[in-house]
């Protein structure tokens, strides 16, 4: 079990979703897969199939047309898994929070492990927070008995809109 | 085929660590490869906190036949390992890998989605590549040797076969999963191909089995090397696979991929002509002529 945690931390492989961003953390989240970046070096693979992946990471304020979508691609992602919001636009809504089409954030639609502020959030922003979630996820292994309380708790916290 | 205790122990001890190497094997080509590209890369026991981790995912199937042929396949490959490491018959290795490797197909038919479909055929029409090339290496073997028992191999295939080895690279690049001929599993074509509708343990399932498949062609390229000395013997085949293997990688950095039909047209093609020509020279060596 400690090996599989441990496993879990070292080999995260990501999903990006873009739910409507101006694609200017989406330029950042590439720039984290450059030689400059290397997230490789931490294990993490960019999958783009969220069968594969264990960390999605999503830019933009979620548009209503989007957000089916986002809530398919996270329920497809086998458990357990990591949901992280990059950018000020994916936190909160930021300038489009009060548009009509738009949700306000992705924590209206799906549960969300750590919010990565930033107009673009930068990618060593993007590093931390993703490290960040991985520690939370690390204390959630350790502190909780069983595997199934904590698959559970993100979806006690989802909240729908 | 008889064997003693201490020849049996070898085999097994053989087919426990052939897989762990070539777990460590796709770790240093990580590595590698980064270094390459001017990044530091994973640490080299990446390819096992790969594995692991989709153990412990929770498992999620689209039907049960997907389950079904990943076991197949996994089991099919380890089989054809065994019986290379047992020194059984190079033919038995080949046909018993290649229905694990046409199991793994129906695997991917078996889901309906569009990108398991396309790297399912991708899948096949690398079969329809490599797999005639690979035979009649295998051919060429018990045609110089008068044998296809892995065992009764006592002397280094290389000399007499040095075109064979140049072509099993071909076949290398394919099984490898490497540029230019990733076509099943481009990933940013057609995202993962054949293993898109796979996930968590029985992805790590059909990766295992890729890790007996690629354990297979590496035992096959091992045997071109042979020495009395067991520690010269040793060396001399983990060299062969080293240099296969970095030979594989260079090919990989530095070409884009190409086309399925440039695929089977170039590796048909220099493969059956590379063994062709290979069966000529020992047989005109056989006649005295060269």
């Amino acid at each position: 079990m400690v090996l599989s945690g441990r496993s879990r931390i070292k080999s995260p492989w990501m999903l990006h979703f873009d739910t409507g961003s101006c694609n200017g953390c989406d330029i950042e989240i590439w720039a984290l897969l450059s030689p400059r970046y290397d997230i490789e070096r931490f294990g993490i693979l960019n999958k783009a199939n969220p069968k594969h992946a264990d960390i999605l990471l999503v830019t933009g304020p979620v548009t209503r047309k989007v957000e089916d979508r986002l809530r398919l691609l996270y329920e497809q992602m086998p458990e357990p898994k990591l949901v992280v919001a990059v950018g000020d636009c994916a936190s909160t809504g930021a300038p489009f929070s009060d548009c009509y089409n738009v949700n306000g954030g992705i924590g209206r639609v799906i549960p969300v492990d750590v919010f990565v502020p930033g107009c673009a959030a930068r990618p060593e922003a993007i590093i931390d927070g993703v490290v960040l979630a991985l520690k939370t996820w690390k204390e959630r292994k350790f502190s909780s008995k069983t595997k199934d309380e904590t698959i559970k708790e993100p979806r006690e916290r989802e909240v729908r809109n | 085929m008889s064997m003693d205790l201490a020849g049996i122990l070898v085999s097994a001890a053989l087919f426990i660590f052939a897989p762990i190497g070539v777990g460590l094997i796709m770790g240093i080509d990580r590595k590698v490869t980064a270094h390459m590209q001017n990044r530091v890369g994973p640490p080299i026991t990446q390819a096992f906190y790969d594995l692991v981790k989709l153990f412990g995912k929770r498992p999620m199937l689209m039907n049960r036949g997907q389950a079904v042929f990943a076991v197949t396949c996994l089991m099919m490959q380890a089989m054809a390992l065994a019986v290379l490491v047992a020194g059984g018959d190079l033919l038995v290795v080949f046909f018993v890998s290649g229905a694990g490797s046409v199991a793994f197909v129906l695997g991917a038919f078996s889901a309906r989605s569009p990108y398991s479909y396309f790297g399912a055929q991708r899948e096949l029409l690398q079969i329809l590549a490599y797999e005639p090339v690979l035979l009649l290496v295998i051919l060429l073997i018990g045609y110089d040797r008068g044998s296809f028992v892995v065992g009764g191999i006592n002397s280094s295939l290389l000399p007499s076969l040095i075109l064979a080895l140049l072509a099993l690279v071909i076949v290398l690049v394919i099984k490898l999963q490497k540029s230019p001929y990733d076509i099943a599993t481009a990933h940013q074509e057609i995202v993962s191909g054949p293993y898109v509708e796979y996930s968590g343990p029985y992805l790590a399932v059909t990766k295992l089995a890729n890790w007996f498949e690629t354990a297979v062609i590496l035992g096959i390229l091992t045997l071109f090397f042979w020495n009395g000395n067991v520690a010269i013997s040793v060396a001399g085949k983990a060299s062969i696979v080293v240099i296969a293997i970095f030979a594989s990688q260079i090919i990989d950095n530095i070409t884009a991929r190409l086309t399925k039909e440039r695929m089977v047209k170039f590796t048909l093609t220099a493969g059956i002509l590379l063994v062709a020509v290979n069966m000529t020279c020992i047989f005109l060596v056989r006649q005295g002529v060269l």
